[in-house]
């Protein structure tokens, strides 16, 4: 452990700009990260913020939301036995203020549970990323159906589909789209239900049938993966390049009778130092990044995000660190003692 | 130490070219054998196979009444780190560490039995038998020639070892330099009742060996 820190301190430029370097790359996952997850919740938040549970849906809708039916007489015998459940349906539309301004959103109604919102008739309650526009009590009109609703009160960050969801009694929702069966059937619970006619999925499986879902958290996942892995080359490569022009002095530490085990350790020690502190202070930029970002800003980045991702980087480095020490196994003192000069 | 019927072959391509053919010394407590020889006597081959830096092709090597030579990797490792000591041509020092630092790695590498405190009067004292003691805050970088090897020696002594290996420890200094090296490991080692396993080619550095043994082409003569 020594030996470790006095070659950091005594070499400071050369460790503080790896360190740099595995800051800025630990950091541009972070912020990515950050992004691919507001993406995500600006996406799906209601159906992200559901706890974990099966989606069921009609099998002939071929996993398309829309097309979706579900049998009233499966739908109550989902209902007694699972008295958890709820019936849910999602539609895209518009919704037109006093001044003539037309908002997207997604019309979501449901058959009552805890999991969303039950406005009365007439009534809607609005995602709170409206709420700059649209105030309590604001009449808006659903031109389609000339169906007049009044804003009664606004949710914390409720999103299908990048759309601002517009919760409605089950009652204007079946005026308005002239539909009497739910499209969807949500069960909580970790157990898979099944019922005859209905397609069930995960709420990760479900989440991925929500057009653009996959193909955006795909990309965004694949650099932040990406960046991962670079780092852990960057570990490697560097430890690489700095095992090679020690590899004389590994050479004559083995020969004076230090133990291979306590060189890997010393490489080891010296990796764990520069990332924990290049991640501890990306870490720290990052959240303190979701205390200032713009409100519109589609970021969010959890701790335990930051945690897991930190713990993949170090895992990373480690596997890189260890697999450029493979030289200092196959260091001979001999050789090193003859080549002269450290 | 015993070095008994020491044989040592090199294969090249088809040929097999045998550079000990059967050397036999024993190292005696406080005494310096020193060994002479042309370039490609096998002095220095010799010196490595003793001091477990290279196996030998056959015969044995008796230290404590142990075959070196049958032991593994790690029970080598173990005995250089405690037991011998190393001086080269070039000093090998750690380059970050001090002259001081130097010399406590040696200890901690040999697990030696001493406390903190007594670690640190022994690796002042034998700061001081060198005559360093005014460098031992210093880098390798920033210190001569001489006062490397001086460094060198210290560390190889510090921590009491049974047998001190020294190969043409004066081959990169100056006359007047190499002659105050050999006399502090004479002294040193005379007052630790060392073995010194000397090579070296300078014929003036034998005045301070008690036994020269001369080898040519492998032998013993």
């Amino acid at each position: 452990m020594k030996l470790a820190w006095k070659e950091m301190t005594r070499n400071k430029t050369k460790f503080v700009i790896l360190g740099s370097i595995i800051f800025l790359v630990s950091f541009l996952t972070f912020m990515i990260s950050g992004l691919a997850n507001g993406l995500s919740q600006d996406n799906a938040s209601l159906i992200k913020d559901l706890p974990d549970g099966t989606f069921l849906m009609s099998e002939d809708a071929e996993e398309t939301v829309t097309y979706s039916r579900i049998d009233p007489q499966i739908q109550e015998k989902v209902l007694s036995d699972y008295p958890e459940a709820v019936g849910l349906s999602i539609q895209m539309g518009f919704l037109k203020d006093n001044e003539e301004k037309q908002q997207s959103v997604a019309f979501v109604a449901s058959t009552g549970a805890s999991y969303f919102e039950e406005p009365a008739q007439g009534e809607v309650f609005l995602d709170e990323s409206l709420a700059e526009d649209q105030s309590v009590g604001e009449e808006l009109l659903h031109e389609q159906s000339d169906m007049n609703f009044t804003a009664a009160g606004f949710v914390k960050q409720t999103t299908y589909s990048h759309s601002p969801v517009a919760f409605i009694s089950l009652e204007d929702y079946e005026k308005m789209f002239r539909a009497e069966e739910m499209q969807l059937l949500f069960v909580p619970g970790e157990e898979t239900v099944q019922a005859a006619g209905l397609q069930s999925f995960s709420k990760a499986n479900f989440l991925d049938l929500i057009p653009s879902y996959s193909a955006e958290q795909l990309s965004l996942n694949m650099i932040v993966w990406f960046l991962v892995v670079i780092s852990g080359l960057l570990f490697a490569i560097f430890f690489y390049m700095m095992n090679v022009q020690k590899i004389k002095l590994y050479g004559i530490l083995k020969g004076i009778g230090v133990k291979t085990s306590t060189l890997f350790r010393m490489m080891w020690m010296q990796m764990m130092a520069i990332a924990l502190v290049s991640l501890a202070l990306s870490a720290l930029l990052s959240q303190g990044f979701t205390m200032i970002a713009p409100a519109n800003l589609p970021f969010s980045l959890p701790v335990e995000t930051t945690l897991l991702l930190s713990v993949v980087f170090l895992a990373v480095g480690f596997v890189g660190a260890t697999l450029s020490g493979i030289q200092i196994k196959k260091v001979e003192p001999l050789q090193a003692i003859q080549q002269g000069e450290v | 130490m015993q070095i008994k019927d020491i044989r040592k072959s090199f294969r090249s391509g088809e040929t097999v070219e045998e550079v000990l053919k059967g050397v036999d010394i024993t190292l005696h407590e406080g005494e310096v054998t020193a060994l002479v020889g042309t370039s490609g006597s096998g002095k220095s081959t010799l010196l490595t196979i003793a001091a477990g830096l290279q196996s030998s092709s056959d015969g044995s090597v008796l230290f404590e009444g142990k075959d070196l030579t049958l032991m593994n990797q790690e029970e080598i490792r173990q005995i250089r780190a405690s037991a011998f000591g190393f001086v080269f041509q070039s000093a090998h020092l750690v380059p970050f560490l001090t002259v001081e630092e130097q010399l406590s790695l040696m200890l901690d590498v040999a697990h030696s039995a001493l406390s903190k405190k007594e670690r640190k009067a022994a690796t002042a004292q034998m700061i001081e038998q060198v005559g360093l003691t005014h460098r031992k805050n210093a880098y390798p970088a920033s210190l001569s020639g001489g006062e490397k090897q001086r460094v060198a020696i210290a560390r190889a002594l510090v921590h009491q070892p049974k047998i001190l290996f020294a190969d043409e420890p004066t081959a990169a200094l100056d006359s007047k330099r190499s002659h105050d090296i050999m006399k502090q490991i004479q002294t040193l080692t005379k007052q630790m009742g060392i073995a010194v396993l000397l090579v070296t080619h300078d014929e003036e550095m034998l005045q301070y060996a008690d036994r020269v043994v001369e080898m040519r082409d492998g032998v013993v003569v």
